[in-house]
C-alpha cells in the first residue's frame, strides 16, 4: 500500500443522523465507512466496524435525536472505543449538537455538571479531538483536555438572513440576557439594530414574565438563540414582539431540538418562520410544521473535517461559509 | 448505619427499598427525571458531604438511560463532596461485551468500567459477573458477589430429590459455573453443546474439556444404524413428549439419513412406505421410546467406546429438537446457502458482513467459549442452519438443573431443555440463572416450553410485574440480603468472604 493510501479520512456515522453524515461524506467525496450497530434484546448497544481503521484518521459523526440522547451517546462512545481498540491513529468525535450542554454548571446544591461528565466520558472512551457546533456555553471547551473545535453556525445564519430578508428592516432580538452576546454579534455583522427580551425563569423549561428592551415597531424582528427546545420562550417572545407591533417575527436557532409540544407551539405562535440548522435530526417535523425551515451546515462540518485532517487552520470557518 | 446514604437508580427501586429495610435505613432522597429532549436529570435532595454513598443501579430495558443516570448520580455525588462513592450493580450492564469478539469490536464492558471510575466511583459491588476477569478492568476494588450459595440453598429446600439431580451446563463456556454448583451440592454434572452442521463436513463432538472422554468423530456416529441398548421408561417419556413432531408414518415417502464416505449425512429416498415399527421389528431391536425419538432409524447414539456411553446427540433446527428424518435445511435449499465459516477475511466483504441476519462472528467469538451465548442465539434461529446438539452425561429419569449466569434469549435454554428431556429422558427440568434479563418474549416462550418445569432467577435484574402476569413457572430469589450484607460489611470494614461460603441449613 502506498503512502498516500494510508491515513485517510474515515467517516463513521452513528445511527442517529444518517442524512447529515451522507451530506458531509458527499461534500468530502468519500464513502461512509461500513459499521453495524445493533441492539441486543436487552437493549445493549453493539457496534462492529466493518472495515479496517488501522492507522487511519477516524471521524465519528453522531448527533443524537431528540428523546434518544442517551442511546446516541452510548453508541458514539462504543464506536469511539471500538476504533481505539482497532488501532485508529486519531479519533475525532464530530458532535454537531453537544448533549447535556445545558447542565454545565452547579446551579444548585449537589447538581451534577453533566456536560463535564460527558466531556470526560468522550475522552475516556478514546477520542483525541472534538468538533462541535455552537456550544451552549463556550466554557464547555475547557471541560476537555483534548482539542475541542467549537464551530459557529453564524456565517450560515447570516447568509440565510441576507438571502431571505431585507437587512435594512431587520432587528435582531435576543430572547434572553444570556444570548445577548450571540445576538449582538449577528446584529453587528448585519449592521442591524438590536433588542433584548428579559425573562424570569422560575424552573427549567418554564418561562415567567418577560420585558422587551429596544424598538421593533414595523421591523422584521429576528429572534436568535442557540437552541429551540420546547419553544415556550420563543412563543412568549414572539407574542411580546407582536404586541410591540413588529412587522414580521421569525426565529433562528442553531439546534432544532424541538422536544415536547414544540411543533404545536410553533404552529400556533406569532412566528412566521422558525429557521434551524440540520445539526439535529428533524425527522418528520419539517412536514408537520410548515413554518420550519432548515439551513444546511454540512458544508461547514465537512470543511472542518477536511481542514483538521490536512492540518489547516479552521478559523476561516468562524467567519465564512465554505462554498 | 451512620455516615452512609443509599441511593436508588430508577431501575431497581424495589430492590433498593428491600435492601435498605434489611439495613434499617431508608433510601436517600433523589429526584430522577428526564428533560423533554431526553436528557437525564438528577437532583440529590439530601446532603451527602463527607458521607459514604452507595448507589444501587441495575440494568433495565432502557439500559443506556440507566447507565447515564448512574454516571450522572455518581458525578453529582462527587461534585457534592461525598466521602466515598460505591456503585452497587446487581447486574453489570454490557458485561457480555467484555472482549474483542471480532475485528474492530468494542470492549464495551471495559469502557463502562473506565466511565465509572472517571465519574468518581471508588468501589464497585456486583453479582456474578459474566466473566470474572472483568474485575481487572477496574482501577478500584470490585466485590464480585456470588448468588450461588443462595441458589444452592433454594435447590436444597425446594427441589424434590435434589440429591439425585444432575446439574447441566447449556454451553461449554458455562461449565465452570456448573461444576462449582455441582461441587457445592455434591451432584453429578453434564453438558449440552451445540454445533453448526455444515454442508459436506462431518460434525464432530468436541468434548475435549473432559479428561474422561475422548474426541469422538461423528463419522462413527452416522456410519452404522445401531442402537445403544438402554433400559427405557415409556410412561415417563410419553408424559414429557406431548409436543413430539408427527411420527414418520404419516409421511408418504420415507427418507433416511445415511452416511457417505466422508461421514456426512446424505438423504436417500426409501422405495416403500413402511411404518417405523415394521422397520424396527425387522432390522433392529428397538424400544418404543426410541421410536418416538428417532422414528426413521438413524439413531442418535452409537458407541464402540465404553467411556462415551453418556454422549447423546440430537438435531436442532430453528432452535428445536427435530426428529432425525426431518428434512435437512442445508440440503433442501438449492443455493446451498450454508453460512460461511468464520474466515477472518470475509469480515471485510460487505456482502457477508451485511447479511440480513447478523453474522455469527459479528456478535460473538469463535475461539473463546465463555461468551458464546449471543452468537449461539443469533444463529440458532436461522432456519438454514442445522445444528447438532450433544448431551454429555447421564440424565435419565433424573431432575436436571440447567444453570447459566443469565437468561436473556430463550433459544439455547429451550434447546437444552428439549435435549435433556427428549434425548436424555430427564424427568424434570429447572432453568436456573442469576440474572433474569428476559429479553423480548423470552418468558412467554419458556413458559410455553413443555420441557421446562421451573425457571429460577434472582431479582438482580428488575423484572416488571406485567412480565410475570401469566408466568407460572418463574421463581424469583431475593438478593437484597446478600447485597445489604455486602454493603454493611464494606462500611464497617469487615470481611465479605463469608458471603461466598455455602451454609448448609
Amino acid at each position: 500500500m502506498s503512502r498516500e493510501m494510508a491515513n485517510e479520512i474515515k467517516l463513521l456515522s452513528g445511527s442517529s443522523h444518517p442524512d447529515l453524515s451522507a451530506q458531509v461524506a458527499g461534500r468530502l467525496g468519500i464513502e461512509i465507512a461500513r459499521t453495524v450497530s445493533l441492539n441486543y434484546s436487552n437493549q445493549e448497544t453493539s457496534v462492529t466496524i466493518g472495515e479496517s481503521v488501522r492507522d487511519e484518521d477516524v471521524y465519528i459523526l453522531q448527533s443524537a435525536a431528540t428523546g434518544d440522547v442517551n442511546e446516541g451517546l452510548m453508541e458514539m462512545l462504543i464506536m469511539i472505543h471500538a476504533c481505539k481498540t482497532a488501532s485508529a491513529r486519531r479519533i475525532t468525535a464530530v458532535i454537531p449538537c453537544f448533549p447535556y450542554a445545558r447542565q454545565d454548571k452547579k446551579d444548585r446544591s449537589r447538581a451534577p455538571i453533566s456536560a463535564r461528565l460527558i466531556a470526560n466520558m468522550i475522552q475516556t472512551a478514546g477520542a483525541n479531538h472534538i468538533i462541535t457546533m455552537d456550544l451552549h456555553a463556550s466554557q464547555i471547551q475547557g471541560f476537555f483536555s483534548v482539542p475541542c473545535d467549537n464551530l459557529y453556525a453564524e456565517p450560515s445564519v447570516l447568509r440565510w438572513i441576507r438571502e431571505n430578508r431585507n437587512v435594512e428592516q431587520v432587528v435582531i432580538v435576543s430572547p434572553d440576557a444570556g444570548g445577548a452576546k450571540r445576538a449582538t454579534s449577528i446584529a453587528d455583522r448585519l449592521n442591524a439594530s438590536f433588542a433584548l427580551i428579559h425573562k424570569e425563569r422560575p424552573r427549567p423549561n418554564v418561562v415567567g414574565r418577560m420585558v422587551l428592551i429596544g424598538e421593533v415597531r414595523d421591523k422584521v424582528a429576528i429572534l436568535v438563540d442557540d437552541m429551540a427546545d420546547t419553544c415556550g420562550t420563543l412563543d412568549k417572545a414572539a407574542g411580546l414582539l407582536r404586541d410591540a407591533n413588529a412587522k414580521e417575527i421569525l426565529a433562528i436557532a442553531t439546534h432544532g431540538i424541538l422536544s415536547g409540544n414544540a411543533i404545536e407551539t410553533i404552529n400556533n405562535s406569532s412566528l412566521s418562520a422558525l429557521v434551524v440548522t440540520n445539526t439535529v435530526p428533524l425527522g418528520d417535523k419539517v412536514s408537520r410544521c410548515p413554518k420550519l425551515q432548515v439551513i444546511d451546515v454540512s458544508g461547514t462540518l465537512a470543511e472542518a473535517i477536511r481542514r483538521t485532517h490536512n492540518g489547516e487552520s479552521v478559523s476561516y470557518l468562524f467567519t465564512h461559509v465554505p462554498v | 448505619m451512620r455516615g452512609t446514604l443509599i441511593f436508588s437508580g430508577s431501575s431497581c427501586p424495589a430492590l433498593t427499598a428491600q435492601l435498605c429495610e434489611n439495613l434499617g435505613t431508608r433510601p436517600g432522597n433523589a429526584e430522577l427525571s428526564q428533560f423533554s429532549n431526553g436528557e437525564t436529570s438528577v437532583r440529590i435532595l439530601t446532603s451527602i458531604r463527607e458521607k459514604d454513598v452507595f448507589i444501587v443501579q441495575s440494568g433495565s430495558p432502557k439500559v443506556n438511560d440507566t447507565i447515564m443516570e448512574l454516571l450522572i448520580m455518581i458525578s453529582a455525588c462527587k461534585g457534592g463532596s461525598a466521602n466515598k462513592i460505591t456503585a452497587v450493580l446487581p447486574y453489570f450492564p454490557y458485561s457480555r461485551q467484555s472482549k474483542k469478539k471480532s475485528q474492530r469490536g468494542a470492549i464495551t464492558a471495559r469502557m463502562l468500567a473506565n466511565l465509572l471510575i472517571m465519574a468518581g466511583v471508588k468501589h464497585v459491588i456486583t453479582v456474578d459477573l459474566h466473566a470474572s476477569q472483568m474485575q481487572g478492568f477496574f482501577k478500584c476494588p470490585v466485590d464480585n458477589l456470588h448468588a450461588e450459595p443462595l441458589i444452592a440453598r433454594w435447590i436444597r429446600h425446594n427441589v424434590p430429590n435434589w440429591r439425585e439431580a444432575v446439574v447441566v451446563s447449556k454451553n461449554a463456556g458455562g461449565t465452570k459455573r456448573v461444576t462449582s454448583l455441582a461441587d457445592a451440592l455434591k451432584l453429578n454434572f453434564g453438558m449440552v453443546t451445540t454445533e453448526k452442521k455444515r454442508g459436506n463436513m462431518c460434525s464432530s463432538v468436541i468434548i475435549s474439556p473432559y479428561d474422561s472422554f475422548q474426541r469422538q468423530p461423528a463419522l462413527e456416529t452416522f456410519t452404522q444404524n445401531q442402537t445403544a441398548p438402554a433400559p427405557k421408561d415409556e410412561q415417563e417419556q410419553a408424559d414429557q413428549q406431548v409436543d413430539d413432531p408427527p411420527p414418520a408414518t404419516t409421511m408418504p415417502i420415507r427418507s433416511r439419513v445415511r452416511a457417505n464416505t466422508q461421514g456426512s449425512p446424505q438423504r436417500t429416498v426409501g422405495l416403500g412406505i413402511r411404518a417405523p415399527d415394521q422397520i424396527r421389528s425387522d432390522d433392529r431391536s428397538i424400544t418404543p421410546t426410541q421410536q418416538r425419538n428417532g422414528p426413521d432409524g438413524a439413531e442418535d447414539s452409537e458407541y464402540d467406546d465404553g467411556r462415551a456411553h453418556e454422549v447423546t446427540q440430537g438435531r436442532l433446527i430453528r432452535g428445536h429438537i427435530v426428529d432425525d428424518d426431518f428434512p435437512s435445511p442445508s440440503t433442501s435449499t438449492a443455493d446451498g446457502s450454508v453460512r460461511e465459516d468464520s474466515d477472518p477475511m470475509t469480515m471485510s466483504h460487505a456482502s457477508s458482513f451485511f447479511a440480513p441476519a447478523p453474522a455469527p462472528h459479528a456478535l460473538g467469538g469463535s475461539g473463546d467459549a465463555s461468551g458464546e451465548t449471543d452468537d449461539e442465539e443469533a444463529i440458532l434461529k436461522d432456519p438454514k442452519i442445522e445444528h447438532t446438539i450433544t448431551l454429555v452425561g447421564d440424565v435419565k429419569r433424573r431432575t436436571v438443573l440447567i444453570v447459566d449466569d443469565m437468561i436473556d434469549k430463550p433459544g439455547s435454554w429451550i434447546a437444552a431443555a428439549e435435549t435433556v428431556v427428549k434425548k436424555g429422558r430427564a424427568k424434570k427440568v429447572y432453568c436456573i440463572a442469576t440474572h433474569g434479563v428476559f429479553g423480548g418474549d423470552c418468558l412467554e416462550q419458556m413458559q410455553n416450553c413443555e420441557c421446562i418445569d421451573t425457571i429460577v432467577v434472582t431479582n438482580s435484574f428488575p423484572i416488571r410485574e406485567e412480565q410475570v402476569k401469566n408466568i407460572t413457572k418463574l421463581v424469583i430469589l431475593d438478593l437484597s440480603f446478600l447485597l445489604a450484607e455486602a454493603i454493611r460489611r464494606n462500611h464497617y470494614g469487615e470481611s465479605i468472604s463469608p458471603l461466598y461460603q455455602h451454609i448448609v441449613d
